[in-house]
């Protein structure tokens, strides 16, 4: 009893994250990967272990084009966030004079993130509508003549969506990376002879790496598991691979094909999560 | 000590909390779609009853065999509709009713107390509720001469005007397209034909639609012109929008669904069940559904003691041939995957 409650401190530190991880990390995803293996066979599946759930995955045509297309538009939105964070977070950390005004701005980006997803999507939905906000305006404006149809149901308003929706997650790392760098480098390079356009390249850029390799990495696997943006903003080419997953575990039943899915969309994740873990750790060391 | 009496009170109040959203007797969960637990008269069915009601909703027919295969036995009754009846009785989720006592079941519809998809030795599953055909519709003032034919959701002319239901349904819909009636039976080469069919219809459509609200949205908005439908439901929404749409029944012939309640296997709630299931096919549970919903219902007999004569010619419940003509959805067993694949990998283009 003694000896318990000596040891319970470190049992405590110890125990409560290795349990977590347990519990909902190793065990979820043995679950998945074991269903993976299984037979689909009506009216639900049976326990075996084959790798035909795998190689449906990879010979069926629908599933590598899904596949394909998630990533065609996770890294459109990644690329997307970069060129409107960037810009941002720089303008935050170097031109904006005022504390005040920088907080809000930031605050600006952030306090979406406190509305619900769903609300968020939808908005867009009244925007880029063959009656929406956009379509007026440009009718107004005398640009076009007749509602154009293009700008909703079709992928271009799921990476509008999808950006809006993750831009956060891209200026939050950008912005803390970039407000790291010690004033007195930009000045050094100055110093040296360098003009601001290439101390921007040469100094400020690599040294923001670490902010941008985050910033990709956490936008990249946000829009690649998203499924609420094709339902609701999609056209019929929008199926992501998210949604197939949602469909083998619903109305399919084919819980192993769809655990097969998962277990490659987490191959996919991890790889990208330790490309963007090595570009970090590269840049943070100076070796960018 | 201390951490064994926490553990041990913990594991007390989880038992608690478990017990509690189990069966609890005379309370009846229901899992269900909206309105088939309306308060209009669950609340008279619980004063009259003493049974109480919860009830938790679907979005779609998929989600019934998760919810009840990932365990807990806590529902009593659920409403699966007909293409997901031989599932819910082959994953032996339901039990079999007993028809002696339903009061109202010798005046349902013979056509629908005799499916198929509610059936399996000889024993009846399910208590047909309500039924509609699922016919095309479109906007009047869109056409000059009004469509007739499936064939016109493939008009060129309407190119991103067209929206069709995100189902498996579509396969039927293509499939009498291509001229192959038997849809519930479709060989290998004619679903790879419908799926031909739907691909090449794609750059038409301009959304798949999911729900009913989204359908009525699409055409709120003006994205699109012509759809297939659920008769009755949507278009009686938009009407009251004021927009005015035209509901037909397509040459190639119209799908039909039916709503069956199915009692879940050993539900320690028969009782109340039965009584349930009885209020619901009363004049009370068949009125409300039919304006709730705008759905025709089973039990003829009730509705014409409930509804105006306009209503009760509106919802089809004068004529029996016109349930009769519609291709009644039906069990596709072990070929549910074939049309499954098909639908998604339309989708993957």
């Amino acid at each position: 009893m003694s000896a318990l409650r000596r040891h319970l401190p470190a049992v405590l530190v110890l125990g409560i994250p290795l349990a977590w991880i347990v519990l909902f990390m190793l065990l979820p995803y043995g679950i998945l990967a074991t269903y993976s293996f299984w037979l689909k066979k009506y009216p639900t599946f049976v326990p075996a272990f084959q790798f035909g759930n795998y190689l449906t995955l990879f010979t069926d045509p629908q599933y590598v084009l899904v596949l394909l297309r998630t990533i065609k538009i996770s890294l459109l939105v990644c690329l997307a966030s970069l060129l409107l964070a960037y810009p941002f977070a720089w303008f935050l950390v170097y031109r904006c004079r005022s504390a005040q005004i920088r907080t809000w701005l930031y605050m600006a980006v952030i306090a979406p993130l406190w509305i619900s997803y769903l609300l968020r999507a939808y908005i867009w939905k009244t925007i880029l509508g063959t009656e929406g906000v956009l379509n007026s305006f440009l009718i107004w404006a005398g640009i076009i003549e007749t509602p154009s149809s293009i700008f909703l149901y079709n992928q271009f308003s799921m990476v509008v969506t999808l950006t809006y929706i993750f831009i956060p997650f891209m200026v939050m790392p950008i912005y803390t990376a970039l407000e790291k760098i010690p004033a007195n480098l930009n000045e050094a390079s100055a110093d040296l002879g360098l003009g601001p356009w290439r101390s921007f390249w040469r100094v400020t850029v690599p040294l923001s790496m670490p902010g941008v390799a985050a910033g990709f990495t956490l936008t990249f696997c946000l829009s690649f598991g998203d499924f609420v943006a094709p339902f609701l903003v999609g056209g019929p080419d929008g199926n992501l691979i998210a949604n197939v997953i949602t469909t083998q575990f619903g109305s399919a039943l084919n819980w192993p094909l769809g655990s097969a899915l998962s277990v490659v969309m987490l191959v996919v994740v991890l790889g990208v999560v330790s490309l963007g873990d090595r570009v970090e750790r590269r840049s943070a060391a100076g070796g960018f | 000590m201390t951490i064994a009496r926490t553990a041990g009170i913990s594991t007390a109040i989880l038992a608690t909390l478990l017990s509690s959203v189990a069966h609890a007797e005379g309370t009846l969960n229901l899992l269900t779609w909206e309105g088939y637990a309306d308060p209009s008269y669950v609340t008279q069915f619980e004063q009259e009853t003493g049974c109480k009601v919860n009830a938790t909703y679907v979005g779609s027919n998929d989600d019934f065999a998760p919810k009840l295969m990932a365990g807990g036995g806590v529902f009593d009754l659920i409403t699966p509709s007909l293409d997901t009846t031989k599932l819910m009785i082959d994953l032996d989720l339901v039990e079999p009713v007993d028809t002696a006592k339903i009061t109202a079941w010798g005046d349902l519809y013979p056509t629908l107390t005799s499916l198929d998809a509610i059936q399996k030795d000889g024993q009846i599953y399910g208590v047909p509720y309500t039924w509609g055909g699922i016919v095309l519709m479109y906007r009047t003032d869109a056409f000059t001469t009004p469509p007739e034919s499936i064939a016109d959701l493939w008009n060129p002319d309407l190119k991103g005007k067209v929206s069709i239901w995100d189902d498996k349904s579509s396969i039927y819909l293509a499939a009498r397209k291509n001229g192959d009636m038997n849809i519930y039976s479709l060989s290998d080469e004619q679903i790879a034909a419908a799926q031909q069919a739907l691909v090449e219809q794609k750059p038409l459509v301009r959304k798949y639609w999911a729900t009913a609200g989204e359908l009525v949205d699409l055409y709120k908005s003006g994205e699109i012109v012509i759809s297939n439908t659920w008769a009755g439901n949507q278009a009686s929404i938009l009407k009251r929008a004021g927009i005015d749409m035209t509901e037909f029944v397509p040459k190639e012939g119209a799908e039909g669904w039916v709503d069956i309640w199915m009692v879940v296997k050993d539900t320690p709630n028969l009782d109340c069940a039965y009584k349930y299931l009885n209020m619901q096919l009363s004049p009370l549970g068949q009125c409300a559904i039919a304006n709730i919903n705008t759905a025709s219902v089973a039990n003829p007999v009730a509705a014409k003691s409930c509804m105006s004569p306009e209503q009760f010619v509106e919802l089809h419940q004068d004529d029996p041939g016109y349930l009769e003509r519609l291709m009644v959805w039906q069990s596709l067993g072990d070929r549910y995957e074939a049309y499954a694949n098909a639908w998604n990998a339309v989708k993957a283009q």
